[in-house]
């Protein structure tokens, strides 16, 4: 038997780790769970409790999955050694991705979500008419344009456009919606035209225009 | 009432006297850790793009990010290739010690760190199974996940041996690990770089000042008391902790069922159909075609899915039931690990179901290893004829039945 000291100690200790435990979990269900009364009443406190190192988001694929096939397309200005300045075609980074996933069994987060969350980060801090919301808009911004000229530099487009040497100047991305075709034994249509969202062009920093990741 | 006060100090005496779950926390630790490497290992020819300061998430996007929501990263401390590249190979590194399970407490701090610095530098890269990984390796700092499976259970009995045959048993090793890991967080915190929010910091502080606790009690003589207490603050952190683990398992697949319920994909039972034909989600068309040709089929499964995951959290009180559901899921994240293309995503998910499998069944694994273990090395030793290095075989590999229960280091 400890001595009333230890005994006071260990009580103690049972005690903060049970109201911890207790506290944590309620603030876990109230963060994860739809919003209702008492985490709109007490929001500020939860958001306080869980971010940053307890997000969580256990919503993927409902409450209904994706049903479109959104392809990140880019395609870039370039300045030839000429002096003139050129457009290049559409490169479909979304497909390069998809391509890069077909038969793999261990998909690079590089192939799987690297581009398709940015694209996502963009839509989520952009109004309609693509104009950014607060920093995270910026920064959505200029994530989605490195990723742009980090992909054309992989694909060599500046070569491609030129056929010799030249500088990025600009980049411009366009997403393209697809429905998924429903399934051949249900009854449903869906229209497959694909819907297109045009950004503006966006300017690419001499320094970035380098390529990015070495 | 009476009743009532004595389940509850039969309750306290549980929680007190040991770490309850000794296989499950072990299984577990080794799961998230085996995940966690597998991936490193995987992202490496790709870890300057996914974390390095010159990816498209660069260090200045991160920098402005993190400035608004004070996330822990280690690799914010510093600039440059080199001091990135450092944090990447000590990730690896804390992640093979900690599956090994030696120093298992400061391996599962450092584990935390590395896998908190990569996660936090760039968030969206990651998806679910990184965040499972980045909340189970904060409550796995708090657990005792090395009594079994582990080089730490390995070792204390023979240092206990050796202190009942009178020897003096002096571990160098220990302190230097602490005196040096003090060394790095002091100079951090004094250098001004543990800015942001308070709870990864204090952790990592609260950890280091208990490892020092531990150390001295054990060197005191006299009747043990404070050793005894430590030990038992120790169970009770452990004891929450696992209760949290598996709390949160049960809060994933509760919110993951209940929002599915409320889709009408699930209800009309189609909505297997529609990530088979995601580009980011079919490596394998052929087979997603074939899976999704019968509707009955896909309508089974779709209504099963969401069965099982709203079911799951209910069934903890039928051992039988749980352990049916448990197998099902099991396998259907195993299927989900090829035919959606997310091997790491289903790992985790693996890692955590495992938390609730049946001491009995994990005691039957841990033999079945350690016999495969001993069948392997037997027949090594015998080709190269060597009897000098027939040891007691790989150190840590999961698996050795008699060390059960070994109380250990805090």
């Amino acid at each position: 038997m400890l001595s009333l000291r230890y005994r006071v100690v260990v009580a103690l200790a049972l005690a903060v780790v049970a109201v911890g435990v207790c506290v944590h979990l309620g603030m876990t269900f109230l963060h994860v769970a739809p919003a209702n009364t008492v985490s709109r009443q007490h929001g500020e406190a939860v958001d306080e409790w869980i971010y940053p190192e307890f997000e969580q988001n256990w919503k993927l694929f409902a409450p209904n999955p994706l049903q479109q096939n959104i392809s990140v397309q880019v395609r870039a200005s370039v300045r030839g050694t000429d002096g003139m300045t050129v457009t290049s075609g559409w490169y479909d980074l979304s497909a390069e991705d998809g391509r890069a996933i077909d038969g793999n069994l261990l998909p690079s987060h590089t192939q799987q979500n690297e581009l398709r969350r940015a694209w996502d980060f963009f839509v989520a801090t952009h109004d309609s008419q693509n104009r950014p919301v607060g920093l995270r808009g910026a920064l959505s911004e200029a994530y989605l344009r490195r990723i742009a000229v980090l992909r054309l530099d992989r694909n060599d487009a500046v070569r491609a456009t030129t056929g010799g040497g030249g500088v990025l100047e600009g980049v411009q991305v366009r997403s393209r919606t697809t429905n998924v075709p429903p399934p051949e034994w249900s009854r449903e249509k869906v229209s497959t035209t694909p819907s297109y969202r045009e950004l503006p062009w966006w300017k690419v920093p001499r320094d970035e225009a380098l390529g990015g990741v070495r | 009432m009476n009743r009532f006060s004595l389940a509850l100090s039969r309750g306290i005496a549980r929680v007190t006297e040991s770490a309850l779950g000794p296989y499950q926390t072990a299984v577990i630790r080794i799961g998230f850790s085996a995940t966690w490497l597998l991936f490193l290992l995987r992202e490496f020819p790709h870890r300057q793009e996914l974390y390095g300061p010159d990816g498209p998430w660069s260090r200045d996007l991160a920098e402005q990010l993190i400035g608004t929501n004070g996330a822990f990263t280690a690799l914010m401390w510093f600039d440059g290739r080199v001091w990135f590249e450092t944090v990447y190979a000590l990730a690896v590194l804390a992640g093979v010690l900690l599956l090994l399970g030696w120093r298992t407490r400061t391996m599962s701090v450092l584990f935390m760190v590395g896998v908190l610095s990569l996660q936090n530098r760039s968030v969206f890269m990651g998806d679910g199974g990184d965040n499972v990984l980045h909340l189970m390796s904060i409550y796995l700092v708090f657990t005792r996940c090395a009594q079994v499976w582990s080089l730490d259970a390995r070792r204390a009995p023979r240092a206990r041996a050796a202190r009942i045959r009178g020897e003096r048993v002096t571990d160098r090793t220990g302190p230097a690990l602490w005196g040096v890991l003090g060394c790095a967080l002091l100079t951090v915190t004094l250098v001004g770089r543990m800015q942001g929010d308070w709870l990864i910091p204090a952790l990592l502080w609260t950890v280091w000042a208990a490892q020092a606790l531990w150390w001295l009690a054990g060197r005191r003589a006299g009747s043990g008391e404070p050793r005894i207490v430590l030990d038992v603050v120790a169970n009770v952190v452990h004891n929450g902790a696992l209760l949290v683990i598996m709390a949160e398992a049960c809060l994933i697949y509760a919110t993951a069922g209940w929002y599915k319920i409320q889709g009408s994909r699930w209800q009309d039972g189609t909505a297997v159909y529609y990530p088979l034909h995601l580009e980011s989600f079919s490596p394998w068309p052929a087979l997603a075609d074939l899976l999704s040709a019968s509707g009955t089929l896909v309508m089974l499964v779709t209504y099963g899915t969401v069965l099982v995951q709203v079911a799951f959290p209910f069934t903890l009180f039928n051992r039988r039931v749980k352990n049916v559901l448990l197998a099902v899921m099991i396998t259907e994240h195993a299927a989900i690990a090829v035919v959606l293309g997310l091997p790491f995503f289903s790992l985790a998910m693996i890692a955590a179901d495992a938390v609730f499998l049946p001491t009995s069944f994990l005691r039957r694994l841990g033999a079945g290893t350690a016999r495969v273990r001993n069948r392997v090395l037997c027949r090594r030793a015998e080709r190269v004829r060597m009897p000098g290095q027939r040891g007691p075989g790989s150190p840590g590999s999961p698996g050795s039945p008699e060390a059960t229960h070994v109380g250990f280091g805090a």
